[in-house]
């Protein structure tokens, strides 16, 4: 369960202070499917960085599964990251010229996964994306939409709670975009790990069973429905 | 990460930049060479200066003189007050120094010394010639045979105690005697003359007597009665490391026969039984203390005394200097190859920011993100240190031989290499490698992974 209260985040000082979001305040349930959607600016990203303990609120809190994130000492921080979180992004962020096994086994080198566990974590990983055969490829060989599929297999090899995605279609085309979602809704129910998916896109915001609404930094609507199922 | 994990991803990072890590790799193998380079002569010299040492002075001896003056320098801008108990040493340069001789009382008084086994004056005899029947005449020089200094032998041998009226020949002289080789000359005589230098006191007597046949008969008969015959016992080989020039065609007879020599081209002379130094042989002076000690007793009866480890010193101290100058230089490659280090970490810091973002997004803690680049810095300066000593190593392996032909130093390697040494100086390199990297390792821990990973 992740509980955000009274969250704020103002950038500049005086004259210059430019608020990014203001007393944003909801609840998400575990292995639920998540869409914060907005216009460019409304503060998404931000408050998607705040969530995952990467940027710091100027007020408010954020408990991820009972625990305050913003108490927590910087390398408390990480392992808690590195275990319980996972992101997926626009721009793939996949190693060009590492092979899909040495990009999928990262977040397992980081949390510190015994060598001898990894092969197996990485290569179901691998298949859950159905790219078993190419775990000895270079990820540069990749298409647009595998490479997509090889930044969700290195998502969820360390099988996180949660799994942040910032427009995950936004580079590709509808069709594989399309894909890729059903991917990660299969996997929302499979793995049970919650996904909270930042995008603009209307459309894909509908998949969600929560739909949080930003507007200049502020929630515009909560709306909570019955999840569609990920499969069209 | 385990530190397993960061090493692969350094040595991936190195391998993905093959030329850039080659290049910076260069700039470090340059200093690492040079620095390699100067151990080698470094030791090369040492051991060097051992043998010379070894080859031209007996390590239990001590040179004594009968002031310190010659071990010193004196003002040399004043005139000195002649004394005629005074031998002067005139050097190259042209300057001469006055040095007090011994007398036979002060070899006795050495002799007496606690701890000395023998005093021997250091003489050096020169003759007028040398020659055999049918042969050209030589000019020549003799000394002292020493049983320390074991000459490599061509032909013949030398006894213990080198008997009287017998002759150690150098090999240079073997053809010139028209010997047809080395075993040709053991057994043969050769013939040597010094110069009887004019009598003064004895002129000017027999003149104020007013019976001038002694002086003519000494006059007429002198070139031609001073010929004496030696039997060649043992022919030498030519020393690669003698300090002296010339002295490879010194000749060796036995004491009594050089003493013999030498009165009898002094007698008459201000210099006869006058040495300037003699050499003083301590019982046991292999033994650092033993030798000090007598050292310090010699002195004390004021006289100047030195040992072959303060000659020792002398010599190392000048080698000292010049590898330390080629030290800094190879110092000043390592410092210029610091600056390419910290160039191509930064680069490497910047061409992975989104790598590190994202590393950083996932839980890797800060300080194995510095440990990452900073294994990286290692690595490069592992690879670069290693190619630099091992190229010298190989290159230094190689002109041995020529070095030493062409400085004709025999057998003697001018350059040589100790693994441990080339083991730590890559260690050293290494921690320069990582202190280079320190300012990129920093700035890649403290990257912000929004910033890295925003694509607005």
């Amino acid at each position: 369960m992740i509980t955000i209260t009274n969250l704020s985040k103002n950038y500049g000082k005086k004259d210059a202070e430019f608020t990014a979001l203001s007393d944003v305040t909801f609840t998400i349930a575990d292995s639920s499917t998540v869409s914060i959607i907005g216009k460019s600016g409304s503060g998404k990203s931000t408050l998607m960085h705040i969530m995952s303990g990467l940027d710091h609120p100027s007020t408010g809190t954020v408990v991820v599964n009972g625990v305050d994130l913003f108490t927590m000492k910087p390398a408390v921080m990480d392992n808690f990251r590195a275990s319980q979180m996972s992101f997926i992004f626009q721009s793939f962020f996949v190693e060009a010229n590492q092979t899909c096994h040495q990009n999928v086994m990262l977040p397992l080198e980081i949390a510190k996964v015994p060598l001898t566990k990894r092969r197996k974590l990485v290569m179901e990983a691998l298949e859950a994306v159905e790219l078993g055969e190419k775990a000895s490829n270079l990820a540069g060989s990749l298409s647009g939409g595998q490479k997509q599929r090889l930044a969700i297999a290195r998502a969820i090899v360390n099988k996180p709670s949660i799994l942040f995605a910032d427009e995950p279609t936004g580079n590709l085309d509808s069709t594989t975009g399309e894909k890729i979602m059903s991917i990660l809704f299969d996997l929302n129910k499979r793995l049970g790990c919650t996904l909270i998916l930042v995008t603009h896109d209307a459309d894909l915001a509908r998949q969600c069973g929560m739909r949080i609404s930003l507007k200049d930094g502020r929630v515009a609507s909560v709306e909570t429905v019955p999840a569609k199922k990920g499969q069209q | 990460m385990f530190i397993i994990d960061i090493l692969r991803r350094s040595i991936r990072s190195l391998l993905s930049a093959k030329t850039r890590t080659i290049l910076t790799a260069f700039a470090i193998a340059v200093g690492a060479f040079a620095l390699t380079l100067t151990l080698g002569a470094s030791n090369g010299a040492q051991s060097y200066t051992n043998v010379i040492i070894k080859d031209n002075f007996d390590p239990t001896e001590l040179i004594v003189t009968n002031d310190d003056a010659i071990f010193s320098t004196t003002d040399e801008s004043k005139p000195k007050v002649y004394d005629q108990n005074f031998g002067s040493v005139t050097s190259a340069g042209g300057t001469s120094r006055q040095i007090r001789m011994l007398s036979d009382s002060d070899l006795t008084r050495l002799a007496q010394v606690s701890g000395v086994e023998s005093v021997r004056p250091a003489l050096s005899v020169s003759l007028q010639y040398i020659t055999r029947d049918g042969q050209k005449k030589y000019v020549g020089n003799v000394q002292s045979y020493s049983a320390y200094k074991q000459p490599t032998l061509l032909a013949g041998s030398i006894p213990s105690n080198l008997p009287d009226k017998t002759i150690v020949l150098p090999e240079g002289f073997v053809p010139s005697l028209g010997f047809s080789s080395p075993q040709d000359a053991i057994g043969k005589t050769v013939r040597l003359s010094v110069r009887k230098q004019f009598d003064q006191s004895a002129a000017i007597s027999s003149l104020l007597s007013g019976d001038t046949s002694a002086l003519t008969t000494s006059l007429k008969t002198a070139p031609t009665a001073n010929e004496q015959n030696f039997t060649v016992t043992a022919v030498t080989k030519k020393p690669s490391t003698l300090i002296q020039p010339g002295s490879a065609l010194n000749l060796f007879v036995n004491e009594q026969e050089l003493v013999k020599l030498n009165d009898y081209t002094t007698k008459g002379t201000a210099s006869y039984h006058k040495y300037l130094s003699a050499y003083v042989k301590v019982a046991n002076g292999g033994n650092t203390t033993k030798l000090n000690s007598v050292q310090a007793s010699v002195k004390k009866e004021g006289y100047g005394a030195q040992s072959v480890l303060d000659t020792q010193k002398t010599i190392t101290q000048v080698i000292t200097v010049l590898q330390g100058i080629v030290a800094v230089f190879g110092l000043i490659a390592v410092v210029a190859s610091v600056f390419g280090v910290v160039n191509t970490m930064y680069i490497s810091v910047l061409q992975r920011t989104r790598e590190i973002g994202l590393m950083k997004a996932l839980g890797m803690h800060k300080k194995d993100v510095k440990r990452l680049f900073r294994i990286e810095a290692a690595l490069l300066g592992l690879l670069g240190g290693t190619l630099g000593s091992v190229v010298a190593v190989v290159a230094g392996t190689l002109l041995n031989p020529v070095i030493s032909r062409q400085l004709a130093l025999g057998d003697v390697r001018l350059l040589e290499f100790k693994p441990t040494q080339i083991g730590l100086l890559i260690v050293g390199l290494v921690f320069v490698a990582i202190l280079a990297g320190l300012l990129p390792a920093r700035k890649a821990s403290r990257l912000d992974p929004i910033e890295a990973l925003r694509t607005e």
